[in-house]
């Protein structure tokens, strides 16, 4: 038995044109039996970010808020919102602080950077449990559904999804992917970030 | 020998005083005005930026927390408006807005209004007692909204001590603010005529002559409509303008006198 | 063997907990009550390792307590129960950590909700409209997964957490005699018998 795999749960996040998409499951169980099919392990971090967090239950539930204690206090000192990728280097070097006694989460990150111009550079991230961070330019996948995830992205994903198209992307992968995995599952929610807005929603996947 | 009792904080005078905290509480009321108002719906502040000048740079347009120097947020829930020594006072504003983020880490909830002032005040409180230390130089107002009490606003002074209030003010003047807002306040008020009220008051204890915003600092407490989370304002100097503009308090060219609101 | 369950319904939580105090295959007591009342409108039922149990429970009731003296009102249910999860995952990333599950429920006088959380030793905390621990739980979960409904009268969700317990005596080897019950409401805390 792992650790990572005690609770179950899987995330994943893609690339589109001018927009990024990040979906993740619902699930949480103890090993086998599941005890909750409205966990939630992806979270808003700005207007522009979203951070998911699969790995061991009390750790996406601790992490999520020693997060959210600094997002609030940098936003609130800077008087300015976070970038993606200052925010990624703020997951890494949180996870490694632990590298000796680490939390069990492996994070997604899917944000829009400001370009100079004024446009928006679509952003993803992935880490490992000591935060080794994989930059990507199409999608990222973590969790217990991952190797799935990997394989039916790499069939479905191409470049330059408008913002419905992406939805559709990330949500088939998802939905597909959990189906043949025994720790996730139990619905999904997905939430695609536009320049001007964001579209979550929650899907019903095979409630069994 | 007069100054025996003076120079330490933690020493009481025979008639059993402690004079710096007496004397901080002086400083305070040569400060800037600070003033507020409950509201039924919200609550009000204003306060009077006393570093003026032509040279100061004010291009900053105030981000998330508006670029205060009087007024700041504390907490998504809490807006403190301070008087007195400017440094004090940020050096307590970094206080309360890491307290009020440890609660949230250890409740998942916005901390209480109260309950933020007693952090404040327990700090303060100890500068009073500990030897060596001058006490912070700072009253602030709290503004604030909990589901416990719904609106609240707090006043906390250099001693510790705090308290609730309907209609306050601190800084200088504020004897003055105070007997006017004891008459104009009603019960019921509403955040509309509360601002009314709290830019009637300030027009008339303000050392000048009219109302501006690089005079002025604001800020609203209300609930949203659709979320009923609180939501805090602080206005950027543009929409101080409008405002006063809106109340008929603004400045007209040629003629400095004020219509009264 | 440990069993707790806790259901919602319309305006309230029931949360019902076994009676036995076992040491390795003997019962040492049938009834105690392993249901704790840590505020006026909140539950705590904890089962676990014995002697984390009771030293975790009455760590809680007391800092719960001393909340409410010092602010004259108690934390609301979520608070409460955020504060018991943040010392369970504290505690596990320390030197001896307190191996103790629980069942919060509560009645949150502010919005009027009932409200109910699962919390198991790791720290892992979810709200749930229904949830168990122990052995009971692996029968008990499917049982409520048919016949829970949040809009149930008192009667209606004491019937279905009567099917529960009835299940665990029928099936599971070593089920547990007696159970405690009570109900958190509007009105405050009460035990119920059923």
């Amino acid at each position: 038995m792992s650790i990572m795999e005690y609770n179950g749960g899987s995330v994943i996040a893609m690339v589109g044109k001018d927009c990024v998409a990040i979906a993740s499951d619902l699930r949480l169980g103890n090993q086998a039996l599941s005890i909750s099919s409205n966990f939630q392990k992806v979270f808003p971090v700005t207007d522009r970010i979203y951070v998911g967090l699969p790995g061991l239950g009390t750790d996406v539930t601790t992490l999520r808020e020693r997060f959210r204690y600094r997002i609030n206090m940098y936003t609130i000192k800077e008087e300015r919102e976070i970038e993606p990728e200052t925010f990624a280097h703020l997951v890494s070097s949180t996870l490694y602080e632990h590298r000796f006694g680490p939390y069990f989460i492996e994070p997604v990150i899917a944000g829009l950077s400001k370009t100079p111009s004024g446009g928006v550079k679509p952003l993803i991230a992935a880490a490992d449990l000591i935060g080794c961070l994989n930059f990507a330019k199409d999608f990222v996948v973590a969790g217990t559904a991952s190797t799935k995830l990997l394989g039916v992205a790499e069939g479905l994903w191409e470049p330059d999804l408008e913002p419905e198209d992406l939805f559709e992307t990330i949500s088939q992968t998802l939905l597909n992917s959990v189906d043949r995995d025994a720790f996730s599952g139990w619905g999904a929610v997905v939430h695609v970030i536009t320049k001007d807005s964001i579209i979550s929603r929650t899907l019903k996947g095979r409630m069994d | 020998m007069a100054r025996r009792y003076d120079s330490r904080t933690t020493i009481f005078s025979p008639e059993g005083r402690l004079y710096q905290i007496e004397y901080a509480m002086e400083a305070i009321s040569h400060a800037g005005t600070v003033l507020g108002v409950l509201a039924k719906d919200g609550v009000v502040l204003a306060a009077e930026k006393k570093v003026t000048g032509k040279l100061l740079d004010l291009s900053g347009e105030g981000g998330y927390g508006g670029s205060g120097e009087k007024i700041f947020l504390l907490n998504s829930n809490v807006i403190g408006g301070v008087a007195g020594l400017t440094s004090d006072a940020n050096s307590l504003v970094n206080y309360a807005r890491t307290a009020a983020q440890q609660h949230l880490l250890s409740y998942n909830e916005d901390i209480p209004v109260e309950l933020l002032a007693q952090r404040l005040c327990d700090m303060k409180q100890g500068y009073t007692q500990y030897g060596g230390l001058r006490p912070f130089g700072v009253s602030l107002l709290y503004a604030g909204y909990d589901p416990h009490y719904q609106f609240q606003l707090y006043h906390s002074d250099p001693s510790g001590n705090y308290s609730g209030w309907k209609a306050t003010c601190i800084g200088a003047n504020n004897g003055t603010a105070q007997s006017l807002l004891k008459q104009e306040y009603k019960d019921d008020i509403l955040v509309k005529d509360a601002i009314a009220l709290v830019l009637k008051v300030m027009s008339k204890t303000m050392d000048s002559t009219t109302l501006g915003s690089e005079k002025l600092e604001f800020a609203v407490l209300t609930l949203d409509e659709s979320t009923k989370q609180p939501k805090a304002k602080i206005y950027k100097p543009s929409e101080i303008d409008a405002l006063l503009r809106a109340e008929g308090l603004a400045k007209t060219d040629g003629d400095t006198e004020m219509k009264s609101a | 063997m440990e069993t707790s369950f806790a259901l919602t319904g319309k305006g309230y939580v029931i949360v019902a907990a076994d009676t036995t105090a076992a040491r390795s295959i003997v019962k040492m007591k049938v009834d105690e009550d392993k249901i704790k009342e840590i505020s006026p409108h909140l539950l705590m039922a904890y089962s676990g390792e014995p002697g984390d149990t009771v030293q975790f429970a009455e760590f809680v009731e007391r800092n719960i307590r001393l909340y409410q003296i010092r602010n004259l009102y108690p934390l609301r249910p979520s608070a409460a129960a955020s504060w018991i999860r943040r010392s369970l995952a504290d505690s596990l990333r320390s030197r001896s950590p307190y191996s103790v599950n629980l069942l919060v429920g509560g009645y949150d006088t502010a919005t009027h909700e009932p409200k109910l959380y699962w919390i198991d030793y790791l720290g892992t905390q979810v709200d749930v409209p229904f949830g168990a621990h122990g052995y009971g739980s692996y029968f008990a979960l499917s049982l409520l997964d048919r016949y829970h409904d949040p809009e149930a009268s008192l009667e209606e969700g004491l019937a279905t957490l009567k099917r529960c317990v009835d299940e665990v005596a029928k099936r599971l080897v070593v089920s547990p005699g007696r159970y405690k019950v009570k109900v958190v409401d509007k009105d405050g805390v009460r035990e119920v018998e059923i």
